[in-house]
């Protein structure tokens, strides 16, 4: 078996192995030991996964675990079905965890092995969510991450924020996965089946019913609860906001994203068939949250001062296009939608190191108490960077962000959805060009009274520095900067390969035709790919994408001009605006009550509305 | 109207339409006492005669989908890393631990006579696993119940002393190793990734089973290990409330 499909167990199993054997001996290693292992077991991860990718080009891997393959069209054990689709994200996530293990060699004064442990752990957890095909075993491996990122979360336990983060955190996402079983349990009920081939081909043909509509909503309350899409996602300020930032990068660079595309997974094998008489009431749902997300992670992004918070609402509204892209039901959204995780990832992991580093070497990670401090020797890099990831959010031609979303948004040819990914581009990425002028050009005034500003503990989940001493030594600046620059460098070049719009199009093709991966799964014989409908030839963006594109580069620039000097307009003007921006951030206020108060009500309406339209 | 009032008085209708979607949803289930699932009755009619043990639960958590116990394994190691993670950090170090020997000897005795009673019962539990219902994680458990009675019945400091945290640690990670070394050893005997690639013995005896004693071994060592290591994080968070009497005290 010396084939491609022996690399899938051992993506998950190498790390895990690592982890384990870390734990054993840990005290019998010298200190050093632990981050060279760890850092080689996710340079494996990496290395299979992009392997994985290449051998899974023409026709998917599916592999089942003991040898137990289906017998008369029943699993029988669990299977994952690699496709290159989920083969890029495990991919993704490796790249990310050895960034951010490379960051953390500097970036902890003293970290022990279990650390490593845990990063490793939530390595193997996302790995195994983005390929496996068994709903169950997605429950597994989303438990495995959970569990290991509340550790982490909570990793500076002593300062009392983290302890309040970590645990709104902990307890909105163990809802959320509980929400999930629930729907698993309901699926598991009707069907008698966990694999999701399975499941798609026992519901085909069948009226859905009670069970299968409720288990339906219940599953995507629970992915979008880890994604972070309004309302469900009022933990993902608060936990980004304590998470020691190698581990954000983790955050906000894959495990929040990856829920969306298992979401799309899962509706693909499991319920399109199900569903498919329904399939507008699906998409506006799904659209709704879409456009939520996006509006309100622009927006809190907007009036936050404070550096991870910012990328926290970014990655709401981000998440956000990407569920718009999945909401469209077609390949071509869904191709868009897997880019934006890519690029977004590699762009929002890049900015998460990119703050522990001014964290480290400015002594702050707000953007008003940083006020030009980064306008001194050795910012010109930090500044270009951070400069670099807001241009990326606000969708530049020709690069990643900007291809993925044309994707989405050529797709849709709506023009109201355009309009408002190019709002949402528009925030996201004037906030990071506001920043980046703000402390590194010293742009704008120092006292603002629409972003909020924390006097107190401004470095929450960091550890304590000795602020500048290492950041003279230049071994030390490259290890610190090395990571994000390569990540800025990876999200901007992605997307310049030829062909690449298309290739994720026909990846998303392979997921958007569940039949064919069905036969496949539960019989061993793979029917030809039918041909992609509405294709012509090679992808180039279309008007509205163009349209989307300018739109969002001038009203970026102009917000985060505006949002620099708004104070000088009048004092009515100002009175007006900051009304509803006391409203909206008092919704937002860590509460672990009233957000589950709104993860309730988000269930009930889904609930509701699916319950009338889908049956 | 405070927060609290107004957070429940939203709640009350919301609940009410939640809890009808999910009535919804379960009404339409299959009735009690309906035939089982085409993948139940497979495993009814044929596990014993591919896997050769007779308490068919364990074959599936170990073979069948032994690929979920690893994941279940290891997001219980994770538990207990987070655990050690967040507790050690938080904690400030005493020094001197209190002295608190059981006070009552009915305690004392009856919980000596446990000691050895409950980890029995836990080994049994376990290598019984695959024949009769029990297996690595309920035996588990019960072996690290025994631990807790060293603290019941004797000091916090015998069970610290009689359970040291190198080897359990060292234990606890060996037992998760040795689940996926397991699998890969079926990897490298040319077989799928935790597939039972040893002989499968003969139905209802020990020595029956191949890889599925094997992983259930692993687990149980994990598992117990895992307990004695959380109880000695909670019971260290929990001693440092004890009040530590002073040299002075206890001359008189």
């Amino acid at each position: 078996m010396a084939d491609a499909s022996t690399l899938v167990p051992l993506t998950v199993a190498v790390p895990l192995i690592t982890a384990a054997l870390l734990a054993a001996v840990s005290r019998w290693i010298p200190r050093r030991g632990p981050d060279l292992a760890a850092l080689a077991a996710a340079v494996a991860v990496t290395v299979m996964s992009v392997a994985l990718v290449v051998a899974t080009r023409d026709t998917p891997i599916v592999y089942w675990f003991g040898g137990w393959h289906p017998v008369r069209g029943v699993a029988l054990g669990i299977d994952f079905v690699v496709e290159p689709a989920g083969a890029s994200l495990a991919a993704l996530s490796g790249v990310i965890a050895v960034a951010s293990l490379v960051f953390s060699w500097r970036y902890f004064e003293e970290v022990g092995h279990l650390y490593h442990t845990l990063v490793l752990t939530l390595l193997a957890g996302m790995v195994g969510f983005s390929l496996s095909g068994d709903l169950f075993n997605i429950f597994v491996w989303l438990e495995l991450m959970s569990v290991a990122a509340y550790a982490l979360c909570g990793y500076q336990i002593h300062q009392s924020g983290v302890v309040q983060g970590a645990l709104t955190f902990a307890v909105l996402n163990t809802i959320g996965t509980l929400t999930l079983l629930m729907g698993i349990a309901l699926v598991y009920g009707r069907t008698g089946a966990l694999n999701l081939a399975q499941i798609g081909e026992s519901l085909h043909g069948h009226p859905p019913g009670g069970p299968v509509i409720v288990a339906f909503t219940l599953i995507t309350a629970g992915l979008l609860v880890k994604a972070g899409a309004v309302p469900f996602h009022f933990w993902l300020a608060d936990a980004y906001t304590v998470v020691p930032a190698p581990v954000g990068a983790l955050f906000a660079g894959v495990m929040s994203d990856l829920a969306y595309h298992t979401f799309a997974r899962v509706y693909w094998d499991g319920f399109s068939d199900a569903l498919a008489a329904h399939r507008d009431a699906v998409r506006d749902a799904l659209l709704v949250l879409a456009v939520a997300s996006i509006l309100v992670g622009a927006v809190m992004a907007l009036l936050e001062a404070e550096l991870k918070r910012q990328v926290a609402f970014a990655t709401v509204a981000n998440g956000g296009l990407v569920l718009a892209g999945i909401a469209l039901l077609t390949p071509r959204g869904l191709g868009g939608a897997t880019m934006l995780v890519v690029v977004d990832g590699l762009l929002k992991a890049a900015l998460f190191l990119l703050i522990a580093a001014i964290i480290q070497w400015l002594d702050g990670g707000d953007e008003l108490l940083l006020h030009g401090r980064g306008r001194r020797r050795g910012g010109v890099l930090p500044g270009v960077l951070l400069a670099a990831c807001g241009l990326g959010f606000a969708l530049v031609p020709p690069f990643g962000p900007f291809l993925g979303t044309a994707l989405a948004v050529d797709a849709a040819g709506r023009p109201w959805l355009t309009a408002v990914a190019a709002c949402g581009a528009a925030a996201t990425g004037a906030v990071f060009l506001r920043a980046a002028a703000r402390i590194f050009l010293g742009w704008g005034p120092r006292e603002d009274p629409a972003i909020t500003r924390e006097p107190t503990e401004s470095r929450e989940g960091e550890p304590e520095f000795q602020p500048n001493d290492d950041w003279k030594r230049v071994g030390h600046r490259i290890i610190m900067l090395a990571p994000p620059t390569v990540l800025v460098i990876a999200g901007y070049v992605l997307s310049l390969v030829p062909g690449v719009a298309d290739w994720f199009t026909s990846v998303a093709h392979g997921i958007t035709t569940p039949h064919r991966t069905a036969e496949y799964v539960l019989s061993g014989h793979l029917p030809p790919l039918p041909p992609l409908p509405h294709s012509h030839g090679h992808y180039a963006p279309g008007g509205s994408a163009w349209a989307c594109a300018a739109g969002s580069l001038i009203g970026s620039v102009l917000l985060a001009a505006a949002s620099l000097w708004w104070q000088r307009l009048g004092r009515v003007v100002r009175r007006v605006l900051l009304v509803p921006v006391a409203a909206l951030k008092s919704v937002h206020d860590g509460a672990v009550g009233d957000y589950t108060l709104w993860f309730a009500t988000g269930v009930a309406a889904l609930g509701a509305v699916w319950t009338l339209t889908l049956r | 109207m405070s927060r609290r009032r107004l957070r429940l008085l939203l709640f009350v209708p919301v609940a009410a339409v939640l809890a009808g979607v999910l009535m919804w949803g379960l009404v339409g289930l299959p009735s009690f006492g309906s035939p089982p699932h085409a993948y139940a009755a497979y495993l009814l009619k044929h596990e014993v005669g591919q896997r050769h043990v007779t308490n068919i639960p364990s074959a599936i958590v170990f073979d069948y989908r032994g690929w979920d116990t690893l994941g279940e394994e290891l997001i219980l190691f994770t538990s207990v890393m987070g655990t050690a993670l967040l507790l050690r950090r938080g904690r400030e170090d005493t020094g001197e631990r209190p002295r608190d020997k059981a006070a009552s000897a009915a305690v004392r005795h009856a919980g000596a006579f446990l000691v050895p009673v409950v980890l029995l019962l836990g080994i049994w539990t376990v290598s019984y696993g695959y024949l009769t219902p029990g297996g690595g994680f309920q035996g588990g458990l019960i072996c690290s119940g025994a631990a807790l009675f060293l603290w019941i019945a004797g000091s916090y400091r015998l069970h610290r002393g009689l359970t040291p945290t190198p080897l359990v640690d060292a234990a606890e990670g060996s037992g998760a190793a040795a689940y996926i070394a397991t699998g890969l050893a079926a990897l490298a005997a040319g077989q799928a990734f935790l597939a039972g690639f040893l002989p499968s013995g003969t139905v209802g005896s020990l020595l029956s089973g191949g890889t599925i004693a094997l992983l259930n071994w692993a687990t149980g060592l994990e598992v117990a290990a895992a307990g004695v290591l959380i109880f000695h994080e909670f019971l260290e968070e929990y001693i440092q409330t004890v009040p530590n009497p002073s040299p002075r005290q206890e001359e008189r």
